[in-house]
């Protein structure tokens, strides 16, 4: 459960960086997008620290594919 | 030297092939009576097309087909069977040259040895005549823990905020900037981890190719997962190089200049082995 929660903020969190590369949002959306990303991150941190887990508990190793998460 | 086995409920180990020749020297035959192998059992010789393969009985309720198949599957058992296996062959490589048998071939008796001797006999010989008396050294090379930024511990966590359930559109109003803030140093992160992991991945490329041009054979095994490596940090290169007992130090010491030049990497060297890698019979000596 929390490893989808973390594929998920890893991937909206790519997805924010990607936009702001691109200039899609505007500078008020992207202090918005940071701000959610970075509670989100303090939250899974929060999560983690209350099972006693380390991120690297949440990766799943995909074989050949190599590890579901990035860090 | 050899007997015939025909017993129900044993089967041959086989540990390591060489040629006849090699077994006698001027002061008489080797003795190889001291030596013990897999469950304990004495090893022994049996030859035909003038090749000799040292061997030993096991029980085939332990070591048969089946039983065999389930008790690979109990790392504690494996680890004792490999380990006594390694010993037969590394004490036997010490004494005359040797190619190395996979863990766990295991024939019906002799006469199936040698049915399996003659059907192979070229492919064996010129295997035995590429790595007999030659050693292999194993290189492993992973990112090292330093190298690769974000990877394992993310950066310093702020102290805890309560998160409201859904999100972004209630906020408390963030202090200036922090959400951009975050931003740039999460892009900033992944791109130096980015960096890095490439760094090392040619590191190893690198690292691969200078000591390739100094083996006489080269194995690439594919990276062990971190599960089996017990290391945090991906793996990145697992080779097997072939060398002559001479060229060792050189080649030892190689890998310690090399290890110096990547500070991107950890490299470990272990070794010397017998050359457990070439031993294929497929194998085309590169």
């Amino acid at each position: 459960m929390l490893t989808i929660l973390e594929l998920l903020r890893q991937l909206m969190e790519r997805q924010a960086l990607r936009r702001v590369e691109d200039g899609t949002v505007t500078d008020e959306q992207a202090e918005r997008l940071g701000y959610t990303l970075m509670r989100l991150e303090e939250r899974m941190g929060e999560l983690l620290d209350e099972f006693g887990l380390d991120p690297a508990d949440l990766n799943i190793d995909l074989g050949p594919l190599g590890p579901l998460l990035d860090s | 030297m050899s007997e015939d086995r025909t017993s129900e409920d044993t089967g041959v180990w086989t540990y390591a092939i060489t040629e006849d020749g090699c077994l006698s020297g001027p002061d008489g035959d080797v003795d190889l009576s001291w030596l013990t192998g897999v469950g304990e059992a004495k090893v022994r010789t049996t030859s035909a097309c003038g090749l000799t393969v040292l061997v030993s009985d096991v029980s085939l309720a332990e070591f048969g087909e089946a039983a065999l198949r389930e008790n690979l599957e109990n790392l504690d058992w494996l680890d004792e069977v490999a380990r006594e296996h390694h010993y037969v062959i590394d004490a036997a490589a010490r004494l005359f040259p040797l190619l190395p048998v996979r863990l766990a071939t295991v024939y019906s008796g002799d006469d199936a040895v040698w049915a399996a001797l003659s059907q192979r006999e070229g492919q064996l010989r010129d295997a035995l005549h590429r790595v007999g008396g030659r050693v292999e050294w194993g290189v492993k090379a992973y990112a090292a823990p330093d190298a690769a930024g974000g990877t394992g511990e993310d950066a310093e966590r702020a102290p805890a905020l309560a998160i409201a359930d859904d999100g972004a559109d209630q906020e408390p109003k963030p202090p200036g900037g922090a959400g951009l803030a975050y931003l740039r140093r999460r892009r900033a992160q992944l791109t130096s981890a980015r960096e890095s992991t490439m760094a090392a991945v040619h590191g190893a490329q690198a690292v691969h190719a200078e000591l390739t041009a100094k083996a006489i054979g080269t194995r690439l095994h594919p990276p062990q997962s971190a599960q089996l490596s017990g290391a945090r940090q991906p793996m990145l290169l697992n080779a097997a190089y072939l060398l002559d007992t001479e060229g060792s130090v050189a080649f030892t010491a190689a890998v310690a200049g090399i290890a110096t030049a990547h500070p991107e990497l950890r490299v470990e060297l272990t070794g010397p082995w017998p050359p457990y890698s070439f031993a294929g019979e497929d194998d085309d000596g590169r």
